[in-house]
């Protein structure tokens, strides 16, 4: 918003943003297309683009001459794809949630934050449309930052809707909790039938170089033609554009703020490498396979009071009660080491084992993870740590503190106490492993 | 060919761009180094770019192109000036102050208007040079001048932008990329195009380099400064130079441009009379299944191999025709062959019995061309893609010959002094805002104080012409980076400057060469060293002495002076001497035994004086 001054004074001449305008300021002319005024900066200032594209921000003061010289011309369309049934081509359904992969710039007023429809998004690797026949449904269209439970809840169901008539689905997806979304699905999704393969980007698909174009491709391949019956995240395995790793959901994790090869396994490998002129290349073995005899079942429970807590030096266990205050009904510990937390601290008041042994009372069920994220949490190795497990917290085996988080809430949602207690150090979608590889780290 | 041009008659119009990295510590959106020291690469990253549809939903014909070709990009990284930014991995950090600042100096120095907001904004970029597949650019000067001749340049625009990657290797596959120099400030200033001959051209480019070297502000040496040149002519086509090596040649360079265009306008009207037209490339592989023709040979001994051909209709004679030294028009429309990775093409207007080909095969091709009197051919060899390619690309421009002068970007053969094809002109440019970076506000007191450091070129040159007085040693001191040191030695010490000058310029580098650390000699040091013989204390011939000792400050002067031993001899004393040496003797003698033994305390003019 400009500010009330310039308001005004556009109103006067019946300015709009999107005008094509003339300011005489100083004795120099300009004449360009005025933008919206961007939320940063001097909300004083006009920000004209001029016909060279540049845009430049000018101070209207006294003397300074405004005039419209042509009104705002229709804003311009993306390119689009139309979606046509080609016949030989698998089916593939691509569940569009929003993230970074659906937004554009908008050329004009350089907004970030527009959405794109997903047809758009397909224009800009038009040879998608080689690999399979596409329908898009779009449950939602946010960013990953605003995900709730209902929307995993929403998505899980639009998948098993999809997969009646399609080979594979490809969820597309914001970037920051993507690892989240895949754990909930790979929990909610029982029996899978096909690839469930969640990309996104890093980088927005108006600029030439985007990751966006390869995820998308490696994606429609592995979901159009991908022997696996598994959720996994499927981006860029390494800076360069060579290839994408699809890695299992409930074992990847978002390692990079900005790079594009950001999702890493944790104490895993990737389920498969694929290039994007379509060659898959699977690693892992045990993966599910498509074709074996199951039914595909929508388990969508969730239980949201379940929190994630991580300690640290002088962390006050206090938050603990809080927690049993509020009703909770479980927390997952993100502890060091295998699984750590301060029991006999010189100041008394730092040990979480009451706390916890009080949780563990009130009824929650307590999951004890590492925050050093590779490697197992064991409940016997140290006299502290079998102390905390003698609380009846849970030592969660190699799981990663968001998956047990996730999984968690899940077990609650679905299961009464007791079981949900009993299953959470037991594997149920790949999110705990018995053998730890050498090469997982 | 030789006939002289006469270029108002022609419409020539002509515009310069200067590029010219700024001598900042870092780049300009990111810590890295914006020094290139000499780093070998620790990384290698491998990239695609495609053409993105820009505001219009079009897709650019010189992005197109390059989508087209689809070269694999490579990029090195460095330790010291390769981070995430660079390498599209990570968003811009805030603007390099540094560089605004020197950047304000330089719009100040132009006469140029600035901005009250500057907005950072991304310019697609569509040959792969930067990772991002955009340049961060942000105006930052408007409608200034500069002094030249007689009359004003207009300087349409000053941009402070980011510099591109340095190129290692490019073939039709793939570019290697050096990412250590990418994103170095750069100012780029736009002139309008009042240039009136590509003399001038050189001459504006030269002044503009002096202007942006006498802020102190910007980088020296090899690559720190590149001119891009506009040129058209009427009825001929915007074409953008690049890649000048030197300024000498510029104008030899642009006017082989004019004469390319020139030629092109006379073959277009030619081959509009003619009525001439392209036909579409057929495949002629079964004309050569036992061909002499090397080339050919070597290509079809692979079964993958093929030779199409195109007929050009009306073109017998023109495709020989030469438009430039050493090139045809037939050279340009290789040109475009080559951009398929093909290595060139054949076409009929060479001497093809040369090639090996028989009067057998001509008449075959001629024949499944459909070839009449009058008209020409075009050949390549390759892979059937390739080939389909190179004479897609070389139809296109065969065909334009009839149409017009095309709007290319062209390179520079700097044995020829010719242009060469690089690319299609872009068109305008494609730019939107870097959300990444907020709009920053002008800073009224920088900019108060970048005014006050503007250059004055006449200011300059006139002070050096009234203390110098001597032509060579004017110009040289122009472009010496002593020049700021000269000018507060004669403000402070009175000195003049034909005295000055030579010291700066000629014993320093005597003295570096001796082996003598003339670089830690200080401002003061100087100062105090011209301050002194400015009072009569030193002579003229001390000053090399004492600058042999290196001296770092006023301290190490005195120092230098004293167990030297270097105080001038004048006066009551100098009398002395000579009456000591004069017993007998003559004038000369008496000059020779006195300066022999005291050549550094005596100034000869106080002596010659006294033997008046």
């Amino acid at each position: 918003m400009y500010s009330r001054e310039v308001e005004a004074l556009l109103r006067k001449k019946g300015i709009t943003p999107g005008d094509m305008i003339r300011v005489v300021l100083n004795k120099k002319t300009f004449e360009g297309i005025l933008l919206p005024r961007p939320e940063f900066g001097d909300q004083g200032a006009l920000v004209l683009k001029l016909k060279n594209g540049y845009n430049i921000g000018l101070k209207p003061g006294v003397g300074t001459k405004l005039e419209k010289l042509e009104h705002a011309k229709e804003t311009f369309t993306f390119p689009r794809v139309k979606l046509e049934k080609r016949e030989g081509l698998p089916n593939v359904t691509i569940v569009s949630t929003g993230g970074t992969i659906e937004s554009k710039v908008d050329y004009i007023t350089g907004g970030v934050h527009m959405l794109v429809e997903p047809e758009e998004m397909l224009a800009q690797v038009p040879e998608i449309l080689e690999i399979a026949n596409f329908k898009v449904v779009s449950p939602m269209r946010i960013a990953s930052e605003d995900m709730l439970y209902q929307n995993w809840q929403e998505i899980a169901r639009a998948v098993a809707k999809a997969l009646s008539d399609s080979h594979g689905v490809i969820v597309t997806h914001g970037t920051d909790t993507m690892h989240y979304t895949a754990a909930a699905l790979s929990f909610m999704l029982d029996g899978l039938t096909g690839p469930v393969v969640i990309t996104g980007a890093q980088r927005s698909v108006d600029r030439g170089s985007s990751d966006a174009f390869m995820n998308l491709l490696c994606s429609a391949h592995l979901a159009a033609k991908g022997n696996v019956a598994e959720v996994g995240i499927c981006m860029h395995a390494s800076s360069s554009d060579g290839f994408c790793n699809f890695i299992r959901g409930t074992k990847v994790r978002k390692m990079h703020t900005t790079k594009r090869d950001a999702f890493r396994p944790i104490n895993n490998r990737p389920i498969a490498r694929i290039s994007p002129n379509g060659a898959i290349d699977y690693i892992d073995d045990e993966r599910r396979r498509r074709g074996e005899d199951r039914k595909l079942r929508v388990v969508a429970g969730y239980e949201p009071r379940v929190a994630l807590l991580k300690f640290y030096p002088n962390s006050d266990p206090d938050i603990i009660d809080y927690y049993i205050g509020k009703g909770y009904k479980g927390i997952i510990i993100e502890g060091t080491g295998m699984g750590h937390v301060a029991v006999s601290p010189a100041d008394e008041k730092y040990s979480w084992l009451g706390h916890i042994k009080r949780a563990v009372e009130s009824g929650m069920v307590v999951g004890v993870t590492s925050q050093c994220l590779n490697g197992r949490v064991n409940g016997n190795v140290y006299r502290n740590l079998r102390l905390i497990s003698g609380t009846g917290a849970i030592y969660c085996e190699d799981m990663m503190p968001e998956t047990a988080l996730v999984k968690l809430g899940w077990l609650l949602g679905n299961h009464k106490r007791g079981d949900a207690a009993r299953m959470l150090s037991k594997n149920i979608a790949g999110e705990i492993t018995e053998r730890t590889e050498i090469d997982f780290f | 060919m030789a006939v002289d041009l006469d270029y108002k008659k022609l419409g020539f119009m002509c515009g310069l761009e200067i590029h010219q990295r700024l001598a900042t510590e870092h780049k300009l959106f990111c810590s890295c180094d914006a020094q290139l020291p000499n780093d070998v690469s620790i990384a290698e990253i491998d990239r695609r770019q495609r053409a993105v549809a820009g505001e219009l939903g079009r897709i650019d014909l010189s992005a197109a192109f390059e989508t087209q070709r689809g070269r694999k990009f490579v990029y090195n990284a460095f330790r010291k000036t390769t981070c995430l930014v660079d390498v599209d991995e990570e968003p811009p950090h805030e603007m390099n102050g540094e560089a605004l600042s020197a950047a304000m100096q330089i719009v100040a120095s132009f006469n140029a208007w600035v901005p009250a907001e500057f907005e950072p904004m991304r310019k697609e970029v569509v040959d792969g040079s930067d990772p991002s597949a955009f340049q961060r650019t942000l105006l930052v000067g408007h409608g200034g001048y500069m002094e030249f001749a007689d009359r004003q340049i207009g300087v349409t625009s000053i941009f402070l932008e980011e510099e591109s990657s340095g190129i290692e290797h490019s073939d039709s596959n793939m570019v290697i990329y050096n990412v250590d120099r990418l994103a170095i400030p750069l100012v780029e200033i736009d002139t309008e195009p009042e240039i009136r001959t590509p003399e001038e051209a050189k001459e504006v480019a030269r002044r503009i380099g002096l202007l942006l070297r006498l802020t102190g502000r910007v980088q020296r040496g090899i690559g720190s400064i590149r001119q891009d040149v506009n040129v058209s002519i009427r009825e001929g086509a915007r074409v953008e130079i690049k890649g000048f090596q030197d300024l000498e040649t510029m104008d030899k360079i642009i006017e082989n441009e004019v004469r390319r265009q020139v030629n092109l306008i006379e073959i277009k009207k030619e081959l509009q009379k003619r009525d001439a037209r392209v036909h579409q490339p057929i495949d002629v592989t079964s004309v050569f299944g036992e061909t002499n023709v090397k080339v050919l040979r070597r290509v079809l001994e692979d079964v993958s191999g093929v030779v199409m051909a195109s007929r050009l209709q009306g073109y017998a004679g023109i495709l020989g025709r030469e438009i430039n030294p050493g090139r045809r028009l037939g050279s340009e429309i290789s040109d475009y062959a080559k951009l398929a990775g093909v290595g060139g093409l054949i076409h009929s207007d060479e001497n093809l019995a040369g090639y090996g080909f028989t009067e057998g095969e001509m008449g075959e091709l001629k024949r499944l061309l459909g070839m009449k009197e009058k008209d020409a051919f075009i050949l390549v060899a390759g892979d059937k893609e390739a080939c389909e390619s190179a004479l897609a690309f070389a139809n296109t421009r065969a065909q334009q010959a009839a149409l017009a002068v095309p709007n290319e970007t062209r390179g520079v053969d700097s044995k020829m002094l010719i242009t060469t094809f690089l690319r299609p002109l872009p068109g305008g440019a494609r730019m939107y805002p870097e959300t990444d970076v907020r709009p920053i506000p002008l800073d009224h007191e920088a900019y108060e104080v970048a005014k006050k450091l503007a250059v004055d070129v006449e200011r300059i040159t006139g002070m050096l012409r009234r203390e110098i007085k001597n032509e060579q040693l004017e110009e040289q001191m122009l472009w010496s980076p002593y020049l700021g040191l000269f000018m507060k030695i004669v403000e402070k010490t009175k000195v003049k400057g034909s005295v000055v000058a030579p010291v700066l310029l000629d014993k320093m580098t005597q003295i570096r060469r001796m082996g003598k650390d003339i670089d830690s000699i200080g401002d003061e040091a100087m100062l105090m060293i011209f301050g002194e013989y400015a009072k009569g204390r030193i002579t003229k011939a001390a000053i090399e002495e004492i600058l042999k000792q290196a001296p770092t400050d006023g301290k190490a002067v005195e120092k230098a002076i004293k167990a030297g031993k270097l105080e001038r001899i004048g006066g009551k004393e100098l009398e002395k001497l000579v009456r000591e040496a004069g017993r007998g003797k003559g004038k000369e003698e008496i000059v020779r035994q006195i300066m022999s033994r005291h050549r550094l305390n005596v100034d000869a003019e106080d002596l010659n004086n006294l033997l008046k």
